[in-house]
């Protein structure tokens, strides 16, 4: 994001809605103006200070941005579809239609590692660290993500070099597990996230038993680690003759 | 890998806070699903909602609901926010009877949704938890900050626009509810949910002191 300096007042309205803190003010040249301008190494062209309208001159506006400056929009704004997915946002339809794909089959677990999440953004880099450790562990990450897409090595975790100084809101390093590789994948986490600048959230995900117990819930429990009581179920609803649909 | 997994919060202001949502899924039962998707939102804006939205075109604070309907395609992710349990059970019951074949999830207290399941007659096929934040812990503001900036997953909700409102209501230039209101645009999806920021926000416009915010 970028403000034209000519048609700001320094109001400072965008300031707040800054998910960065990357808006500042600053004194034109001849000192003779006060006006905003963006941090355009921390911004994350999230564009949240121009969709909210709140710059009463239009002096917000997006740069279209080549590569690799252009992921940091499509990571980053939750309006950016990614082509690879069709899925708005930065993930997968993941656990949201298990009930159809069968993604997270019995005796395997769902873990994904959300890099800036909540709110502090993140490198690449950070992220090719939390890649690169769990590589050594075998997991597979999961194809459809479009983080995954930016490996040039999914054996090793290595990123494509072009993008590790790009910052973006949130990335989602999402794999597929047994779930016998629970706790080693959470030892791993626990590791790595002494190594980088920045946060993530983890999610565990599994399929609910036949005794209608949550296994992912069993393991975390028997292991004395902690996990949260909110969460998110699939209600099992959906089937493959959608009402008014089309036959795939 | 999810916008409404990692709402922080008490086990007391959480029990306000419900997102059911439903897509249907790429290559399996996407094509002309947009007709059963808003049938979903439908049935689920008949209830005391505190927020509806699509992705595609924004929650109900920035566009009226009718163009959130009408503007429905077969790849949009569809939401409401609920603020009671009972409703979210009745809701489930009415969507079992709808048959619409679109997958539907509910975020919230796993234990409180596997009741309303059982009780609406359903069997929870997916279930996900939050497994906690790592990293570097002190780059995060306070929980009281996070338990209303992460009802945006996708992170739209600053901190400083909550210290903002914050600062607003105790200097009296707005009230809790415009305050709220006004945190959910951000949120495009239409997954904030303002009923309980709202409650958040009077706590701690009561509690903090100009120069903590």
């Amino acid at each position: 994001m970028q403000i034209d300096a000519v048609k700001c007042i320094g109001c400072g309205q965008c300031r707040p809605y800054c998910t960065m803190d990357a808006i500042d003010f600053t004194r034109s040249v001849k000192g003779n103006k006060v006006h905003c301008t963006v941090d355009e190494e921390e911004c994350v062209d999230c564009g949240i200070c121009y969709r909210s309208g709140v710059c009463p001159t239009d002096a917000l506006f997006q740069p279209l941005h080549d590569w690799p400056r252009s992921v940091r929009g499509t990571f980053s704004n939750p309006l950016a579809e990614h082509k690879e997915t069709r899925v708005p946002g930065r993930g997968t339809e993941e656990m949201k239609t298990n009930d159809i794909t069968g993604r997270y089959k019995q005796g395997y677990a769902g873990m994904a590692a959300e890099m800036g999440r909540p709110g502090t953004g993140a490198r690449m880099r950070d992220a090719e660290k939390v890649f690169k450790a769990l590589a050594q562990l075998g997991v597979e990450f999961e194809t459809n993500n479009p983080l995954t897409g930016l490996l040039l090595n999914k054996q090793t975790g290595e990123m494509n070099p072009e993008v590790l100084n790009e910052k973006v809101l949130s990335a989602i390093i999402e794999m597929l597990i047994p779930l016998d590789k629970v706790n080693a994948v959470l030892e791993t986490l626990d590791k790595v996230a002494t190594e980088i600048d920045t946060v993530f959230s983890v999610d565990l995900v599994s399929k609910v038993a036949l005794d209608d117990t949550v296994p992912t819930a069993e393991i975390m429990k028997k292991n004395g680690k902690w996990f949260s009581y909110n969460g998110k179920t699939n209600v099992g609803l959906g089937h493959l003759r959608v009402k008014g649909g089309i036959a795939q | 890998m999810t916008h409404t997994l990692h709402r922080r919060g008490t086990p007391e202001n959480l029990e306000q806070d419900y997102v059911i949502f439903s897509m249907t899924a790429k290559g399996f039962n996407e094509r002309g699903s947009r007709g059963a998707l808003e049938e979903f939102l439908r049935i689920l804006a008949k209830y005391n909602v505190a927020n509806v939205g699509d992705m595609k075109t924004g929650n109900r604070f920035i566009v009226d609901k009718e163009i959130i309907f009408q503007n429905i395609q077969d790849t949009s992710i569809v939401h409401a926010v609920f603020t009671d349990r009972n409703q979210v059970t009745q809701a489930l019951r009415e969507l079992k009877e709808a048959d619409l074949g679109v997958s539907v999830t509910v975020s919230g207290i796993v234990e409180h949704v596997h009741e309303a399941c059982r009780e609406a007659g359903l069997d929870r096929h997916t279930v996900e938890y939050s497994v906690g934040i790592r990293g570097n812990l002190a780059r995060l503001p306070e929980d009281e900050i996070l338990e209303v900036t992460t009802m945006c997953g996708h992170g739209m909700v600053s901190q400083h626009l909550v210290r903002q409102m914050i600062i607003d209501i105790k200097k009296g230039r707005r009230d809790e509810r415009e305050a709220a209101e006004l945190l959910a645009t951000p949120c495009v999806c239409g997954v904030f949910n303002p009923v309980r920021a709202q409650r958040l926000l009077r706590e701690l416009a009561e509690i903090w002191c100009l120069d903590e915010v």
